[in-house]
């Protein structure tokens, strides 16, 4: 009750201050005429009564201190006291002023920019119920489907019938769901009143995500309009056509129609009825860059995936993840966290042995046993995007809080020198009453106005900085999961930042004023006093910049990796020509195509884009050179007997004609595809050096022929030559990818007739109609251009158009590009260590230029007494420059160690180079040092051109 | 003027609490009633009655409001509150045993020891 009492009367003092000084001075005064008063009756006269009551009565002024003091107010005046004194200095000084907060918005805005995509990508929780319960089977960060291999385990994969029976029975988790590994892009049409699909209108195309019943519920998520899936929509393979929205789909496509639940849409030209519309900030479990649009139950998988039903017993098919929800016990238990992960293994080993059946060799059994399904904790969701850019950011992160410290160092250097400088305006103050609490304040005020000032400047620069960071990161996608917008988290972060910067270079300058003796400051000139301070004085602007170059030497040496790295995975043989190269993708499914129509459409599509000008020759294929996705299989060669458990893997790729002369691969041996390999001729296929070598190590793989182990493509192909070894996937893989290539041209367009009657697949099994074989399509086409490749694009799409508007062109890029997706992360660490560590290696300069003048400055007596007394040019300019050289090497001294220390621990993120290369450091070394000469050797100079009469005269 | 004590640390606030208990009192008038009452024989010190003032009515043990002077002047008088009467209550109680305590031990003799 009492505290309230005085807040309330606090407040009052605080809102009401003018009426209330004046009651109080009335009240005041009052008091000095009731003493007169008494003194009149006593028989003082008037006049010499007001006197005495005044000097009885004492100061006024002092009276009302006291009394601020008494109600707690004084801390406060003086408070907004020395804010508008330390607005004053600090406007009197407006160039050291620009740089500081120009230094501190830069600093405090790169941590703050770093620090808004670490907190989107990695600190995040999902928005749902106990995000901390959540824990996904495997490695769920990468999707796809993988099938007629043994996979020795399950892996982040599970097949259909497995996830059906763990949602069933979830042991002892809350509860298990699934979902598509992968989502991919589904055409969105809407529905017309009656029913029929507009098919004028232009379709969206939007990746959807394949999900269990029970997902959204063991997810713990819950809708913003209508509903979720539920089990019931999951029940039946090829019933439920339900879908959820996502709030940007529903925002950007459906302009938020507020009825929309209960209405249809057409996803690749099916209805499915809209049951709900999720909240904003929900993208699923998995986290994908293009986050996910829509939800549909895996019992769709036929219409939303466009291929064969994978919902079927023993398919064989490995396509979905699984996550659970941990008991709450677990959560917190360890014991009880190992009985959930022991049940999981137990389950997948049993799925394992009822998958392969029969009796088992005692060493498979040994295998199975082995099997293990880690549990990984899910509450920040899943995420490719943590997983590659997660190491850079904690990099970057360690970067530019390192710029950071360097910048700190230099306003620490500043406001040293200035507080030399205001050392007697210090001292004035301390003769006149000041208490060095007070100084000390009026320093860390000053110095927490420059940080906060620059913070918030920082602030505004991050917005625009991470602006820049996501467009690098989105490679071309218009809509993605980061949003540079700072939410409370990131505010509160550099609110906390700033105050800590403020302290940091505060801290020192301030404890130095308040060292500052009285007396013996006024008694000396300015100049003198600067110098008197000694070696104790020279020794932190020393230490600082010591520091300076230590760090820059490690941003350097850091930054000099990174750019080797990015320079050597570029430089590296890929095995196919790096320029001239066009790509585009094209989806003939989502346009309509069946797969008997390819061969047709394929041939005019070469027909008119070979027709082109400056188009020297034009390939379809299943994936480009360099790809992210890969098609591929075991191969089974006849007449060879592979070892137990000998990894017969290889790569896949369909390709039309003049797909090496196009991609620039060349042949070993053999011959290329011609117009020759048609339909109707002799199956032939052609194999990479890795592949022939591992097979044929002979050499007498030309003639010989290889079966592909899917049945939709099985063959036997007749390998008519060898091609060179490409990297065809991400550029860090060393390892050598076995790759077969058969032609387009040559894949029946109908499934053999005997594997449609093998399952008992959703689809009517009837013998009698002829399946489909999806596996005809090409979704790649490659233009080899004569000139730049970026001209052509435009003739591209007026060509395919010609051949059918609909046909979708998803993305245009030249074979750069299409590289520098697989090296965004190196590029994105390795440009901005660069730039970082040249704002430090700036900063540092501007130290050190900084410290060495005001040396010479502070100096000036003594040069000038060294020049009367005649020492040479050469030997004033050693001096000086002696000194930074002693600072540079006891900065190198201490750098090198460190960086040597540091640099291994990024030994993983580089390529093609220790993390002690030679060059880098040696490269790096030189920078700094003439740096060094550089700040060092205009101060020097000056030193030189000191004019004794007048240094001797100044004081 | 008989000699005079000078003021025990702390022990403003109480007299100013007992001097406004038997009445509404103006700071000048506040001085005088003390001054009064101890037979002339304390003197509070000018610098320290004021801040007091303001303290105990911060603290929510006083309440002011302007009224008329004697001499019909305005003037601010304070007076105590709820709290200050609880307050100066205890102040009283707990002052009565600190002084009898504190007189018994100075009693002592020797042989009682």
């Amino acid at each position: 009750m009492k505290f309230f009492a005085r807040l309330r009367s606090w407040l009052k003092w605080i809102v009401k201050r003018t009426p209330l000084e004046t009651a109080m001075e009335a009240e005041l005064r009052f008091h000095v005429e009731s003493i007169a008063e008494d003194l009149v009756h006593s028989g003082v006269p008037p006049q010499e009564a007001m006197r005495r009551a005044r000097l009885q009565f004492g100061g006024m002024e002092s009276h009302k201190n006291a009394i601020r003091a008494s109600l707690g107010l004084r801390l406060r005046d003086e408070l907004s006291m020395d804010l508008r004194y330390s607005i004053r200095m600090l406007a009197k000084s407006p160039s050291f002023t620009a740089i500081a907060l120009l230094s501190l918005a830069l600093g405090i805005g790169g941590n703050t920019a770093i620090f808004t995509l670490i907190n989107q990508v990695m600190l995040r929780n999902l928005p749902v119920r106990n995000p901390e319960q959540l824990v996904a089977f495997g490695d769920s960060i990468f999707g796809g489907v993988a099938g007629g291999i043994d996979l020795g385990g399950f892996g982040g994969y599970f097949p259909w019938d497995f996830t059906r029976s763990m949602q069933t029975d979830p042991g002892p988790f809350q509860g298990i769901a699934a979902y598509g590994s992968f989502s991919n892009k589904v055409s969105i049409r809407p529905v017309a009143a009656g029913g029929t699909t507009d098919a004028s209108s232009p379709a969206i195309l939007a990746p959807a995500n394949l999900v269990s019943g029970n997902y959204f519920s063991v997810l713990g998520a819950q809708p913003l309009l209508g509903r979720t899936i539920q089990p019931s929509d999951d029940a039946t393979p090829g019933e439920g056509a339900v879908t959820v929205l996502s709030y940007h789909l529903w925002q950007q496509s459906l302009s938020s129609d507020p009825h929309i639940v209960g209405k249809s849409i057409a996803i690749n030209g099916t209805p499915f009825e809209v049951v709900g519309v999720m909240p904003q900030g929900f993208l699923g479990i998995k986290q994908e860059l293009e986050p996910t649009e829509l939800w549909t139950p895996i019992s769709m998988q036929t219409v939303v995936l466009q291929q064969p039903s994978m919902l079927t017993a023993h398919s064989g098919l490995y396509f979905l993840h699984l996550f659970g929800r941990l008991s709450a016990q677990a959560t917190s238990n360890k014991a009880e966290l190992a009985r959930s992960q022991n049940w999981l293994n137990q389950q997948a080993r049993n799925g394992i042995r009822e998958r392969e059946g029969g009796t088992l060799s005692a060493d498979r059994q040994l295998g199975i046993s082995r099997v293990n399904v880690p549990l990984v904790p899910a509450a920040h969701g899943v995420s490719l995007i943590r997983s590659q850019y997660g190491e850079s950011l904690k990099i970057l992160m360690i970067v530019v809080g390192l710029v950071l410290l360097i910048a700190c160092a230099n306003l620490a250097n500043f406001l040293l020198a200035r507080a030399a400088t205001r050392k007697r305006e210090i001292a004035t103050r301390l003769a006149l009453g000041s208490s060095r609490a007070r100084i000390v304040r009026q320093s860390l005020i000053e110095t927490l106005l420059l940080s906060l000032t620059g913070g918030a400047l920082g602030l505004g620069i991050a917005f625009a900085a991470t602006r820049v960071l996501i467009s690098v990161v989105s490679q071309g996608n218009s809509y993605i999961a980061m949003d540079p917008a700072p939410d409370a988290t990131v505010a509160l972060f550099t609110l906390g930042l700033s105050l800590l910067t403020g302290i940091l270079f505060g801290l020192a300058p301030a404890l130095a004023a308040a060292r500052t003796g009285a007396a013996r400051n006024l008694s000396v000139g300015t100049r003198t006093a600067q110098s008197s301070g000694g070696k104790s004085a020279r020794f932190w602007p020393k230490t600082l910049v010591t520091a300076q170059v230590m760090l820059s030497l490690l941003l350097l040496v850091g930054s000099g990796l990174f750019l080797r790295t990015l320079r050597n995975l570029q430089n590296q043989d890929y095995g196919f020509e790096r320029s001239h190269l066009l790509i585009a993708e094209v989806n003939e499914k989502l346009a309509g195509y069946k797969p008997s129509q390819t061969a047709g459409l394929h041939q005019i599509l070469v027909e008119r884009l070979s027709a082109l000008p400056g188009v020297r020759s034009v390939a379809l294929s299943a994936t480009p050179p360099i790809s992210g996705g890969t098609w591929s299989s075991s191969v089974t060669i006849p007449g060879y007997t592979p070892a137990p458990n000998e990894n017969r893997h290889s790569v896949l790729n369909r390709v039309s004609g003049r797909y090496f002369e196009t991609a620039g691969i060349s042949m070993v041996a053999g011959r290329p595809f011609n117009d020759a390999d048609s339909a109707n001729s002799q199956k032939v296929a052609i194999i990479n050096q890795t592949l022939a070598s591992h097979f044929f190590p002979k050499g007498d793989a030309v003639g010989r022929s290889i079966i592909i182990d899917i049945d939709s493509v099985k063959g036997p192909w007749q390998i008519v030559g060898i091609a060179r070894d490409t990297k065809s996937g991400n550029p860090r893989d060393v390892d050598r990818v076995a790759m077969t290539y058969i032609p387009l041209a040559q894949i029946d367009p109908y499934l053999p007739a005997d594997s449609s009657a093998a399952g008992a697949n959703g689809v009517a099994a009837n013998t009698a109609v002829r399946r489909e074989n999806q596996d005809c399509f090409a979704y790649t086409i490659l233009l080899r251009t004569a000139g730049d490749p970026a001209y052509t694009i435009a003739d591209l799409r007026a060509a395919v158009t010609s051949v059918d508007p609909n046909l979708p062109l998803v993305r245009i890029t030249t074979i750069q590009d299409q590289m520098s997706n697989f090296m965004t992360h190196d590029e994105l660490i390795s440009s901005l260590t660069s730039l970082f560590s040249l704002l430090a290696l700036l900063l540092a300069a501007i130290g050190l230029y900084g410290v060495m003048s005001y040396n010479v400055v502070r100096r000036t007596n003594e040069i000038g007494i060294r020049i009367a007394l005649g020492a040479q040019t050469p030997a004033v300019q050693w001096m000086i420059l002696g000194e930074s050289l002693v600072l540079l090497a006891v900065g190198v001294g201490l750098g090198l160690p460190l960086t040597l220390l540091t640099t291994r621990y990024i030994k993983d993120q580089l390529f093609g180079l220790s993390s002690l290369d030679l060059v880098t450091f040696t490269v790096a070394l030189v920078v700094v040092s003439m740096m060094t000469l550089f700040a060092a050797w205009l101060p020097a100079r000056r030193a030189t051109k000191v004019d004794p009469m007048v240094a001797l005269r100044c004081d | 003027m008989g000699k005079q004590i000078d003021l025990l640390q702390g022990t403003l606030d109480m007299l100013i609490l007992k001097a406004v208990s038997l009445g509404p009192l103006h700071g000048y008038g506040v001085l005088l009633r003390i001054q009064q009452i101890s037979g002339e024989q304390l003197e509070i010190q000018q610098g320290s009655l004021y801040p007091a003032l303001y303290r105990l009515e911060h603290q929510g043990l006083i309440a002011s409001e302007w009224g008329e002077s004697d001499n019909k002047r305005k003037a601010k008088f304070y007076r105590l509150t709820a709290a200050g009467r609880r307050q100066l209550q205890s102040e009283t109680e707990k002052w009565n045993r600190m002084t009898s305590l504190i007189a018994s031990i100075l009693r002592t003799t020797p042989e009682e020891v």
